[in-house]
């Protein structure tokens, strides 16, 4: 009965036009977009737009276009800062968090499943169009790139790695208030607030390996308090958490201390900054003495670049460029070069650049036949073979103004 | 041509065909609102499937329309009205209506938003309502701006006329653009006036937008209040003369 009724699909695209896609992927995986119960003759085989396979270890080329869902208690956990903001309105109006897997993040996962975690950390930028031999993800503006790391961070969570993730880097160089000196290192400044904020998504993230990782060294925050060699590394997180004052100082340990305590094995790490090109840019941060603050004044950004560097094992890093936050570059850059500049791109240097485009044709449909789905495109005219090209024409199939143009149809 | 050779003659400047210049034909008016295309100057058919019908299905009339229209003069189409199948002059009408300053792009993103603003709206209460409410619950932002709309248009207006030195507010049958307009206007001033210095535009368009559709609300009561008026002026109906 099953294999009649996939012949009879399978012949149904043959005689159509190019225009229609059909996955024919694993029998078991599919949940089919109208009644799986009708199937006359002439039917027009349905283009499928999700996949029930829930595990990102296992999926692979088949499952290209499709889109699998994270349960939303996942989510409160892996993403507690918040996500893109069209996004995470988009969770909310569907009560689900569905994210399409495509060709760049399963490079990526190809990569970190082949991983030899006696090498130094392989880096990989979600980056722009030149394929170098190292990897990256890069691409033009609202094609994908964070939404991809989303789904890397789901799977290396999923594999029980510890995720270090920064969910704009581009944040911690501008709009800051209250600067204050460092107190480790007069010359630099310290970001109580952002330093503060990310230590609580921080421990929401790794709860469960806080109490497992001991400290190395002891630290002394000030002349009550201080942390013991062998203390767990919760200990600095809170410490980070309460004393707002030292919380820079407390994401420079627990940066140095994962580092350091990678090698040995007990865990793995994953380093995922959205928007690295940050790091080396220009800031808008200015003194009391209205001189502007340069990037690497910042102590977050310096333990950053530390953490970001080729030397550790025992993990990945996964980083993305972006121009949406960035301070000073036009808004059609989106290679490596001409985001990071020639410091930062010394700095990566060597990197794996992966691009990420526009979608493809299989990937177009699938994503209209999900907003289909989900009853999200109310307009007459959008269900038809005309609204669809109108939509493909106008966004250019950029994922980000296509899901623009849906959300006012 | 006689007209043009003589205004040749005499030495003014010859205006290309079918530009007219009434101010010589009435010496006493000035035309306000105007266009510099003659009579002869036809629309502009912008419906694609005008085009697409095969030769062989079009009737006698229509055949003759089509050879007409390969000899006479059309009108520009202008920018604002496209073959898009999304086209709707209701919204463009009301985008425009919304513009200041002719920032067409803040109008049309605004209204871009509202309507986004009221589907979001309608799918929280849809996935907030039980099986039996799901059915009632409108979710495309077009029906429900259509229909608000429609709800917010007076049957009857006033008009000021002069009789004896005063002015008195006469109830009168209003024509179908009038209304459309009185609605969308009526719409705009209450969403511009009586919103929180802070509350962004689209937010209180989509709100007012939503209570309008379920017959409440401001712009419903303004509607509600020019009949009332129209129907306690009902003694002054005999000075209306058309």
């Amino acid at each position: 009965m099953m294999l009649s009724r996939v012949t009879r699909l399978i012949s149904g695209a043959r005689r159509l036009d190019p225009g229609r896609f059909l996955d024919t992927g694993s029998q078991g995986s599919r949940s089919l977009a109208a009644h799986p119960g009708n199937q006359a003759p002439d039917d027009r085989p349905r283009a499928v737009s999700r996949t029930s396979e829930k595990d990102p270890a296992r999926h692979a080329e088949q499952h290209e276009g499709l889109h699998y869902d994270i349960p939303l208690q996942d989510m409160r956990t892996l993403f507690p800062h918040s996500l893109p903001p069209r996004f995470s309105m988009q969770v909310k109006t569907f009560s689900e968090a569905c994210l399409m897997v495509r060709k760049p993040a399963l490079e990526l996962l190809r990569y970190l499943k082949n991983t030899n975690f006696a090498h130094p950390a392989v880096r990989s930028v979600l980056s722009g169009d030149v394929f170098f031999n190292p990897s990256a993800l890069d691409g033009e503006k609202g094609t994908g790139k964070t939404l991809s790391l989303c789904h890397v961070i789901h799977f290396c969570a999923k594999q029980d790695w510890l995720i270090l993730h920064v969910p704009d880097a581009h944040l911690w160089v501008k709009n800051c208030r209250g600067l204050l000196p460092s107190t480790h290192n007069r010359q630099r400044l310290d970001q109580p607030i952002q330093a503060s904020i990310w230590l609580k998504n921080f421990k929401t993230t790794n709860d469960r390996f806080l109490s497992q990782i001991k400290v190395q060294e002891k630290y002394v925050w000030n002349k009550q308090e201080s942390t013991e060699k062998g203390s767990p590394l919760g200990e600095v997180v809170e410490q980070g958490i309460t004393r707002v004052k030292n919380a820079t100082d407390a994401v420079g340990v627990v940066l140095k201390e994962l580092k350091g305590q990678s090698r040995a094995g007990r865990f793995r790490l994953l380093v995922a900054v959205d928007g690295v090109n940050a790091l080396w840019g220009r800031t808008t941060l200015k003194r009391e003495d209205k001189s502007l603050v340069a990037a690497e004044e910042l102590a977050l950004v310096h333990n950053l670049r530390k953490m970001v560097k080729n030397d550790w094992h025992g993990g990945a890093i996964v980083l993305t460029l972006s121009q949406t936050g960035s301070l000073f570059k036009p808004r059609t850059a989106y290679l490596p070069q001409e985001l990071l500049g020639k410091e930062g791109f010394d700095a990566l240097d060597p990197f794996v650049p992966i691009l990420v485009s526009n979608y493809n044709r299989k990937e177009f449909e699938s994503c209209i036949q999900y907003y289909l789905e989900n009853s999200w495109l109310q307009h007459e005219k959008a269900h038809t073979e005309e609204g669809k090209q109108q939509l493909l024409f106008l966004s250019s199939a950029n994922p980000g103004q296509l899901e623009r143009l849906c959300a006012h149809l | 041509m006689a007209a043009s050779s003589v205004k040749a003659a005499r030495g003014w400047p010859v205006l290309a065909l079918g530009v007219r210049n009434r101010l010589l034909r009435l010496p006493g008016l000035t035309q306000v609102r105007w266009s510099r295309y003659g009579p002869e100057y036809k629309d502009p058919q912008i419906d694609k499937e005008y085009y697409r019908k095969p030769l062989a299905e079009l009737t006698e009339h229509e055949k003759d329309d089509l050879e007409l229209r390969k000899t006479q003069h059309i009108k520009a189409a202008p920018a604002t009205k496209t073959s898009s199948v999304f086209d709707d002059p209701v919204i463009s009408k009301f985008t425009n209506m919304i513009m200041k300053g002719g920032n067409k792009v803040l109008a049309r993103s605004l209204m871009t938003q509202t309507l986004e603003a009221v589907k979001r709206k309608q799918f929280e209460k849809y996935h907030a309502a039980s099986a039996e409410e799901r059915a009632t619950i409108e979710r495309n932002p077009y029906t429900i701006f259509h229909q608000a709309l429609k709800n917010c248009e007076p049957v009857i207006g006033l008009v000021p006329i002069l009789r004896g030195g005063h002015f008195y507010q006469v109830p009168v049958p209003l024509a179908d653009r009038r209304r459309r307009f009185l609605a969308m206007k009526w719409m705009i001033t209450e969403c511009r006036e009586k919103k929180h210095r802070r509350m962004l535009m689209p937010e209180k368009l989509s709100h007012e937008l939503l209570e309008a559709f379920h017959n409440q609300g401001p712009v419903i009561k303004k509607k509600h209040d020019m009949h009332k008026m129209a129907e306690a002026n009902r003694a002054l109906a005999h000075y209306r003369w058309w």
